[in-house]
């Protein structure tokens, strides 16, 4: 079977899984099993996509519908990049919904029907945009997407933040989505094509004909990307929406979704536009929207109480660490295509780590909602007692996500600040946003290690006992933090596949091959001008930590042989209820946060002063619902009070009804 | 290639019995000079080494169940060797080949992660107020580190400790590396937790902050990774920002180097003992200067000064 008939069919068997869970879907573990089971199979074919792609080669194009009006077609290929995609989709697809079986139990009072098979649609329509090759069918995929996750949003109907943060979302993207088609169109008209490589000869006559045009069409592809991305000031529907959706759909969201603002930007800098002044000009913006983003995002993440906004928002600061790399990387290719290939990778890798360490989190916040029954942080507390494998996964994930050697976010981010500062020396300003990116590192690790103790530490603020989650959203989570840990360890194992993807973009630029920009392993040596300029190597590191823990241990502590006691926590002496003397999470660094107070402005948004009748037309509620409503409901009394229970009443009715039918009949044939 | 290997093991324990074995030594020679500065006798220069002995046989209080927690003073204290581990001390560090100022400044930050997170377990109100001024202090004090040992990298065009090294060997003092020094050694002082930034301990306040939960040879350990830190991190300044006499000969070197570490710590221990405590917020406010103003040699070192 050809690379394209595995993929049909892996796909195909995801959408015959949303019709089957749909199908399952008043039978709440029947339809989490059944799609956990499609999702499998369905992803051991996408697997073997990944496999047979970066073994055998990219697969030819496929075209698998005409449009004729438009004189379009559907073109399916799978790159290097798409396989990357794929194999981030299907593993995090698998793992979320095997973690959704048993969490969505939570919510008593809805229907899985409403979310098992949009999340199903979801991971199709997110494998359908990594896999096509022309703007229509891209463009369809992606609005598929917006719908399926904006039903996963609203999950929760009676929520009001819920359908608010639903409709921004919405409203947002499809805005976003809006500016996309104008840009695409306008390239449209020139080639009467969709296809990226007919686009990408549209952008060249474009740049050299009307640069500004060419500008402003680039900038509304970097507005959808940016936005789906989560990139302040476009990214602020996402601290609202991401909390409001079930967990396993917010880290389906986090590990897949979001990074496809990601792989937008990635196609449309690196293949549509062709490698051009245009595109060192844009590699600028991307890294200071990159900036801005990680900053304000981080340190606003650092105020949340609650964990999943706190977390949402650091998907805007990671995102922000992906868009710094990429925005690097293409602001340096002409210079160096070192440095640049350098950039690119950082920030691929970079979002290929976050999206295993997010999921994990996201996992192990909808874990600890699960039993605990709060997203709150100074109300949850000392869950790591009762719950110790997701406490273990959770902090995994944090260290993590802080950038803690040797896991696998640090590796990513030691990326991005060595290729900062040796660009550095030739574009100094690229520095200080490596220092701006290393401070704000340490502001991820405070809040995430907020998060540690304020969810898993401590003690628990109530009496009630918890138990650990069952294994089936225990096995997501410890999965995730093994990868993590893995790819901290051999970096250059993902990096290899990461580096096919980018390169396989420019395959004219002449980019250098992975042992040049990296050294051939086990750990990372970057070479630019010099050998050994800066060096990683995670195992010796590891090894180090672990033997001198160990000596430390047996050697030093237990050397005097002192005996062990257990004691309860000291207040110096002050006999106090533990959770009179309780230090909340929301008390932890007061003054730093006080320092950078205002830094996420809160805008109200007023409505506009609409004429009144104006006003009333578009409230449908008002004139339709409401008095329809109303009026079946009193239809509905006035027929129930003719219900009184007295069966001589019943009676008087038969009579009364059999001589109102004997009228009639009377009536017709008379 | 056999040889290398042993030479790296051979230096690698000799950085290890540095950090382990001198710190306490040199904590001792900065209590008696503390001691003389108050017009005391003070204990004698051994004493940081009888203290250690004697915790160490105390009893092992564990106010939190768990294996994490149990070893979490080990963990610390490894980390703070394998960042031994990472800085030259005479001649190439031993792990040289596997990590970066990048590295360094992280694998720094390790010990205070689970200092933080030991403080925090314990449920403590004391413990959790001192590991968030922990974290602030560190937030304050990372980024100085940061623009300082960048500075060397831009200078030199490596991020290797050994290639800064060898260019400050190579070219003698510059403008942007004396600043870049003086703000490191400013920093240090708050990661050597003493007066004025000794407030995440603040023994008079909150009773030794992350430490208060601490006893017997947990806290030996505690003290004795940080004693080990506020030395290799002085070992550290004085290898990148001060090399210069450089011989050549190892053993000659090694001895210069630990000299000027002392010299180093006898500094911080003056400015320990003629100042008084400072708040976090004002902590932070300071820091926040010496940062912007280290600037200046970033500025310097990009006009090649």
């Amino acid at each position: 079977m050809s690379t394209l008939g595995l993929l049909g069919l892996g796909v195909s068997l995801w959408l015959a899984g949303a019709l089957a869970s749909l199908l399952a879907g008043h039978r709440r573990a029947a339809s989490g099993w059944l799609s956990v089971a499609f999702l499998v199979c369905g992803g051991l074919l996408l697997a073997a996509v990944v496999v047979r792609t970066f073994t055998a080669g990219p697969s030819p194009e496929a075209v698998l519908l005409r449009v004729g009006a438009i004189d379009a077609d559907l073109v399916v290929r799978v790159d290097y990049l798409s396989a990357l995609f794929l194999a981030i989709t299907s593993f995090i697809a698998v793992l979320t919904a095997l973690f959704s079986v048993e969490y969505m139990s939570r919510y008593r009072h809805d229907s899985v029907a409403k979310y098992f098979p949009l999340l199903l649609v979801l991971f199709v329509s997110i494998a359908g945009v990594v896999t096509t090759a022309d703007f229509l069918s891209f463009l369809v995929c992606w609005e598929l997407m917006t719908v399926a996750s904006f039903f996963l949003v609203i999950f929760e109907r009676e929520s009001r933040e819920g359908m608010r943060a639903g409709l921004k979302y919405f409203v947002v993207n499809q805005a976003a989505t809006l500016g996309m088609l104008a840009g695409g169109l306008v390239l449209w008209s020139r080639v009467d094509s969709f296809h990226f490589l007919a686009l990408r000869d549209a952008f060249g006559a474009l740049l050299g004909g009307q640069p500004a045009l060419a500008h402003l069409v680039i900038f509304l592809f970097f507005l959808a990307f940016a936005t789906k991305a989560g990139v302040l000031p476009m990214g602020s529907w996402l601290p609202d929406a991401y909390p409001a959706a079930p967990s396993g759909a917010t880290a389906a969201f986090g590990g897949t979704m979001t990074k496809l603002g990601i792989y937008g930007l990635l196609r449309v800098f690196l293949e549509i536009v062709p490698l051009s002044p245009a595109t060192r000009a844009w590699g600028l913006v991307v890294a200071l929207a990159g900036v801005g983003s990680l900053f304000v995002g981080t340190l606003t993440a650092l105020k949340q109480d609650d964990v999943k906004r706190l977390m949402s928002f650091h998907v805007i600061g990671q995102v922000g660490y992906m868009f710094l790399g990429i925005g690097m990387g293409l602001f340096l290719l002409a210079r160096s295509p070192m440095l640049g290939l350098l950039g690119l990778l950082a920030g691929v890798f970079h979002m290929l780590n976050h999206s295993l360490y997010k999921s994990c989190l996201f996992l192990g916040a909808g874990a600890v909602y699960y039993r605990a029954g709060s997203r709150s942080l100074s109300e949850v507390g000392g869950l790591g007692r009762y719950m110790p494998v997701t406490a273990l996964c959770a902090g995994t994930a944090a260290l993590a996500i802080a950038g803690v050697p040797p896991l696998n976010g640090f590796a990513s981010k030691w990326m991005i600040y060595a290729t900062a500062v040796k660009a550095g020396e030739q574009v100094p300003w690229l520095v200080l946003l490596a220092i701006v990116a290393i401070f704000i590192s340490l502001v991820t690790l405070a809040s995430f290690i907020k998060y540690l103790a304020g969810a898993f530490m401590g003690s628990r603020t109530t009496e009630e006992p918890v138990r650990e989650v069952p294994a089936a959203m225990l096995v997501p989570q410890v999965a995730l933090a093994l990868t993590c840990v893995v790819f901290g360890l051999v970096p250059l194992m993902p990096l290899r596949y990461v580096h096919a993807a980018v390169t396989g973009l420019l395959p004219e630029a002449g980019l250098p091959d992975l042992a040049a920009a990296l050294g051939d392993g086990p750990g990372l040596q970057m070479a630019v001008g010099m050998p050994d300029v800066a060096v990683w190597a995670p195992l010796p590191v590891a090894a180090a930590l672990v033997v001198l823990g160990l000596f430390s241990y047996y050697v030093i502590q237990r050397a005097g042989g002192a005996t062990v006691r257990d004691v309860p926590a000291w207040t110096c002496g002050e006999e106090e209820e533990s959770t009179a003397a309780h230090y909340p999470a929301s008390s932890f660094y007061v003054p730093f946060k006080h320092a950078f107070r205002g830094i996420y402005p809160q805008v109200r948004v007023t409505p506009p002063p609409l004429p009144v009748w104006l006003r009333r037309v578009f409230d449908v509620d008002r004139w339709l619902h409401s008095p329809t409503v109303r009026m079946v409901g009193r239809g509905a009394s006035g027929v129930s009070r003719t219900h009184v229970g007295i069966p001589q009443v019943y009676l008087l009715w038969i009579v009364l009804g059999a001589v109102a039918v004997v009228a009639i009949l009377l009536g017709l044939i008379g | 290639m056999s040889g290398d290997i042993l030479v790296t093991v051979g230096l690698a324990l000799l950085n290890v019995a540095v950090a382990l074995l001198l710190a306490p030594l040199y904590e001792g020679i900065m209590r008696k000079l503390r001691a003389a500065l108050h017009s005391r006798i003070g204990p004698p220069i051994t004493q940081p080494f009888l203290d250690l002995a004697k915790l160490l046989g105390k009893q092992d209080l564990r106010a939190v169940p768990g294996k994490l927690y149990a070893a979490a003073p080990a963990l610390t204290l490894g980390s703070v060797l394998t960042l031994a581990l990472l800085v030259p001390m005479g001649t190439r560090p031993p792990l040289g080949g596997a990590g970066d100022i990048i590295v360094l400044l992280y694998v720094a930050a390790i010990s205070a992660v689970l200092l933080m997170l030991t403080a925090f377990a314990a449920s403590g109100p004391y413990g959790a107020v001192g590991g968030s001024r922990e974290m602030m202090i560190l937030l304050s004090v990372e980024p100085v580190l940061a623009v300082t040992l960048v500075v060397g990298a831009l200078k030199s065009g490596r991020l290797a400790t050994l290639g800064i090294l060898d260019w400050q060997v190579e070219n003698g003092p510059t403008m942007s590396m004396a600043i870049a020094g003086i703000a490191f050694f400013l920093a240090l002082q708050a990661q050597a937790g003493k007066l004025p930034f000794d407030v995440a301990e603040a023994d008079q306040e909150i009773m030794g902050g992350p430490l208060i939960e601490q006893s017997g040879p947990r806290l030996a350990l505690f003290r004795w990774a940080l004693w080990s830190k506020q030395l290799v991190f002085a070992i550290l300044l004085v290898e990148l920002f001060l090399p210069w006499p450089r011989f050549g000969v190892f053993p000659a070197d090694l001895v210069l180097t630990l000299l000027k570490a002392l010299v180093v710590l006898v500094l911080v221990a003056v400015v320990d003992v003629v100042n008084p405590r400072l708040r976090i917020d004002q902590t932070m406010g300071y820091f926040t200067r010496v940062a912007f103003s280290s600037l200046a040699a970033l500025a310097f070192a990009v006009i090649g000064m």
